[in-house]
């Protein structure tokens, strides 16, 4: 090994594209590291900034809802925005008070991301006392024995990947222990310039060990390997005494950037390579950043929220780079302002690496969590662009073994089905190829650029076939009101003229009962309804029908729809409800109860089900809305259908229960009424979501309550929290599918974790 | 000579009845390249084209009674498309359409709204939630942005709104997009 490195040594000084040959992966490039600016440096002390600016959205997923108001004094570690609900799906974390101080507003500013987008944060303006909540979390320090036990402390705690995606650390974990065999901790950081690893590993390598432990232990990992660029020494020495009698395995690898991408590091680690769209943990490796294992044992052991980080300062515009452990939310210019910057700083500062970073629209941009350097390096005149030579050594580049001429001449020609074909999505924008083109193309930007046209070309297409799916349900509904109309009218005829003639002809047959002209006409078309759905036996003879056996088939087409939903859902608004006596009542609210009742025990079902997997419920939430829309309203037909056999009845029953479920009102028009039936049927799905929701959750029964509760409300609304009801559960359903959209972005974002 | 033609003849016999065979064994039902149409259409159902939808007019495209050049929603780039699969010249777009419209969806002011439902029967995708004398609202994720509740509203509270863009939705620009169009 040493004489095949030395011989290869000897290569590269006539060949430098031979030190390739040193690691497993394609390609690679080997830029002026500049890492001994900061390295040498020791880390400075905190400064505690004039105003700490805390976006809400600090990572990818939904924002969290904010919990504090202006002019709230905090303290240190106190909550300031927490996810609304379900965070596991929204992948969102929470916010903390990064030091105590009084809020002072909460603003939209200008947010450290490539497009210079604004977005609301909180801004802090700290007291300068810096007083703490100690243990915030409420951890008792023992090792969470499951994955899930562990995932909730770092949701709680807001960590998330600190070596540059910035995906939510806890939504990396699998549920199940054991499908983790190997952990991996990437302390390569590869990138110039930034040395906050390597002085973190210096000085902390008790906690990164620590923490992989923990880690390594909750998800019942066997191996931990450690992968270290052979450039930090230092880092190296402590880390193997940090590691002596543990299972943690260091290894040495070799100086080449990308190294600290997350499947070239695996590569070079495991010798596995990572399949294409497969993510680490489907081959049973996860792989953190240093910086995130030490915050998972400061939040297990000491329950500390991830409120500051190790912040590189460095560039060649400044006269003394450091190190510090920056509070979250403090603005770049400050920190570059300690570092007593040689010229004035007037261009733009840069988050991350040359090679990957991008410069910020405004430098006093706050740091995030996903800041791991501020770069500042004075404008340096741009090479021109010149036209592609096909040379092809960006191709040699490529550590994913990828085209990139290929791609860059389709994303010119903005054929993005192509570049698409060509595995765009599998770039990671690690910057080599355009570190080496000798034309000084910017490769990186078109893929981006492609990466980004695609995304939108898909969403789009996705849309488009919502809205066709819309479309085509409007018209078969429009479509099947029409043909209900006409059936009920037919009815309606029907009944009149037999009245008639019965009337006329005193002498005719009387087994008939007597039925009222509406009551039939209601009766018919709910009666149908329910028959060519439920297919129970039901004949269609309604105006012969003997009373005692209607009422029971009602009865029993109401049950079958309750348990077809499998979840809760309304069956005391009476689509076709007219004016009645008060003793008609006793019927409906009968009705009422009774779908209430199966609904309870649909949810009690339910609830006793092992609490499994998000995407289960989300699944059949997608596919059973349909259903619990159709079911609902079948549902509020039988029930419309058995008020009318009691009306007809006198109805027996004297229960006297207390004033309420169906509200019984005038007819409106006819569309109203289906209107009406649609807002019954939001309104079921939405509960049926929400009972769906408090299934996933720790504390399912608590949470099945304020459901049951808010179930009984509804039935009991007024018309308008009827409205508000129905609007609420759109809202809700387009939420999840947005919800649901991010998630699958997010996991293809996830694999183009950056290297760092 | 005889042998010659008798060949002849059995052959276009054979290849007949082959042929007719064929055309019942695989007969297809409905218009295969309306489909196609429907698919490169934008669906927004806003019955600009002069068709009740975005299916009738793939229809009539395919019938060959339309022009390719009437979906305005969905530019020059629809219009080719459609050219392209049914195979007739493409066409200019009208002066408005040729221009490439940023998304836009309808919002109704919640406090204008006097609840008459005119829009909801209006929206070809059921985007809009109300009811009768209550305010509406509109389904942001569902609008297709086809502007038919616009006209309709008797107090004029829908407004056509671009969507916003956030980080989410941001797209890296193309790099020296600006240099090109200079040229």
């Amino acid at each position: 090994m040493n004489l095949l490195s030395s011989v290869i040594k000897l290569v590269a000084k006539f060949n430098p594209a031979a030190k390739r040959w040193m690691h497993s992966f394609n390609g690679g490039v080997f830029p002026k590291y500049n890492k001994s600016l900061s390295a040498s440096q020791p880390i400075r002390k905190q400064i505690i900034p004039e105003r700490l600016i805390l976006p809400l959205q600090q990572q990818v997923g939904l924002t969290p809802e904010v919990k504090v108001q202006v002019g709230d004094k905090v303290k240190k570690n106190q909550l300031l925005a927490q996810p609304s609900k379900d965070p596991f799906k929204a992948l969102s974390v929470p916010v903390h008070a990064p030091t105590s101080g009084t809020i002072v507003a909460i603003e939209p500013v200008t947010l450290p991301h490539p497009s210079g987008l604004q977005d609301q944060a909180i801004i802090l303006e700290p007291d300068g006392q810096d007083e703490s909540i100690d243990n915030v979390l409420g951890v008792d320090g023992s090792i969470p024995d499951s994955p899930l036990a562990l995932k909730a402390i770092l949701l709680n705690a807001g960590i998330v990947g600190m070596g540059g995606a910035g995906f939510p650390t806890y939504a990396k974990i699998p549920n199940q222990a054991g499908k983790i065999h190997t952990l991996l901790i990437n302390g390569a950081e590869c990138e110039p310039f930034i040395t906050c690893d390597d002085l973190l590993m210096q000085t902390q390598a008790g906690d990164i060990i620590q923490g992989a432990l923990i880690t390594a232990e909750a998800l019942g990992a066997e191996r931990i390997i450690c992968g270290i660029e052979s450039n930090k020494p230092a880092a190296i020495k402590a880390m193997k005494q940090a590691a002596s009698n543990t299972k943690v395995e260091i290894k040495v690898v070799e100086t080449v950037y990308p190294m600290g991408g997350q499947k070239q590091l695996t590569l070079e680690l495991t010798g596995v390579e990572m399949p294409h769209k497969a993510h680490a943990v489907d081959v049973g490796m996860l792989m953190m950043n240093v910086a995130t294992y030490a915050a998972i044992y400061h939040a297990v052991k000491f329950g500390e929220p991830l409120t500051s980080r190790l912040v590189t300062v460095s560039g060649l515009g400044l006269k003394q780079p450091y190190n510090m452990n920056v509070m979250m939310g403090t603005p770049f210019s400050a920190l570059a302002r300690e570092a007593s910057p040689k010229s004035e700083l007037n261009y733009p500062l840069v988050m991350g690496g040359p090679m990957m970073g991008f410069k910020v629209a405004n430098n006093d941009v706050p740091v995030i969590k996903t800041t791991n350097c501020i770069l500042a390096n004075p404008p340096e005149p741009v090479e021109m662009q010149m036209p592609c030579i096909r040379c092809g050594d960006c191709m040699d580049a490529c550590p994913v073994n990828l085209l990139p001429q290929q791609m860059y001449w389709h994303s010119q020609a903005h054929e993005f089905d192509k570049v698409e074909k060509l595995n765009v999505f599998d770039c990671i924008e690690c910057g080599c190829c355009s570190y080496v083109c000798p034309s000084h193309i910017p490769l990186v930007q078109y893929y981006r650029h492609a990466k980004s046209e695609i995304k939108e070309i898909h969403a789009e297409r996705e849309a488009v076939e919502l809205a066709k799916q819309r479309h085509e349900f409007r018209l078969a509904r429009i479509e099947r009101e029409k043909q209900e109309r006409e059936a009920r009218l037919k009815a309606k005829k029907e009944a009149v003229k037999k009245q008639t003639s019965k009337s006329s002809e005193a002498t005719a047959d009387t087994t008939k009962k007597p039925a009222s002209a509406a009551a039939a006409a209601a009766k018919a078309a709910a009666a149908k309804r329910a028959a060519a759905k439920t297919k129970t036996s039901q004949s269609e003879g309604q105006e012969t029908n003997k009373v005692p056996s209607a009422r029971m088939k009602a009865i029993e087409a109401a049950k079958q729809a309750a348990q077809k939903s499998a979840a809760e859902k309304t069956a005391s608004q009476p689509e076709e409800s007219k004016p009645k006596q008060a003793d008609t009542k006793s019927a409906a609210k009968q009705a009422a109860m009774m779908a209430a009742k199966k609904r309870a025990q649909a949810k009690a079902q339910k609830s006793e089900e092992p609490t499994d997997l998000t995407q289960k419920t989300a699944e059949t939430d997608a596919s059973k809305k349909e259903d619990a829309r159709k079911s609902a309203m079948q549902a509020a037909k039988a029930a419309a259908k058995k008020r009318a056999e009691a009306a007809k009845t006198k109805n027996k029953e004297t229960e006297s229960l207390s004033p309420d479920a169906a509200t019984e009102k005038p007819e409106t028009d006819s569309s109203g009424d289906k209107r009406k039936a649609a807002m019954e049927a939001a309104k079921a799905a939405a509960k049926k979501r929400a009972a769906a929701k408090s299934q996933n959750s720790d504390k399912t029964e608590e949470q099945i309550k304020p459901v049951d509760t808010s179930a009984e409300q509804t039935e009991t609304d007024t018309s308008v929290d009827k409205r508000k009801a129905a609007m609420e559960a759109a809202r809700k359903r387009a939420a999840e599918r947005k919800a649901k959209q991010q998630a699958e972005k997010q996991d293809s974002d996830e694999q183009q974790e950056n290297p760092q | 000579m005889i042998e010659a033609i008798l060949i002849f003849l059995g052959l276009a016999v054979l290849f007949g009845i082959l042929l007719g065979y064929a055309s019942i064994r695989f007969k297809v039902e409905g218009n295969p390249m309306a489909d196609q149409i429907d698919k490169v259409l934008p669906q927004t159902q806003c019955g600009q084209c002069g068709y009740p939808g975005c299916r009738p007019y793939a229809d009539a495209l395919a019938n060959g009674e339309a022009e390719v050049n009437l979906c305005i929603p969905g530019g020059t780039e629809v219009m080719i498309e459609i050219s392209e699969i049914t195979g007739l010249e493409p066409k200019a777009m009208d002066e408005a359409a040729s221009e490439p419209k940023p998304k836009e969806t309808a919002i109704i002011d919640e406090d204008l709204c006097i609840g008459c439902v005119l829009c909801i029967k209006e929206c070809p995708v059921d985007a809009i939630l109300g009811a009768t004398k209550m305010m509406h609202t509109v389904i942001q994720q569902e609008c297709t942005g086809c502007e038919k509740c616009v006209p309709v509203c008797p107090v004029d509270c829908i407004d056509m709104i671009p969507v916003e863009v956030t980080t989410k939705n941001w797209k890296w620009p193309e790099p020296n997009a600006d240099k090109e169009k200079g040229k």
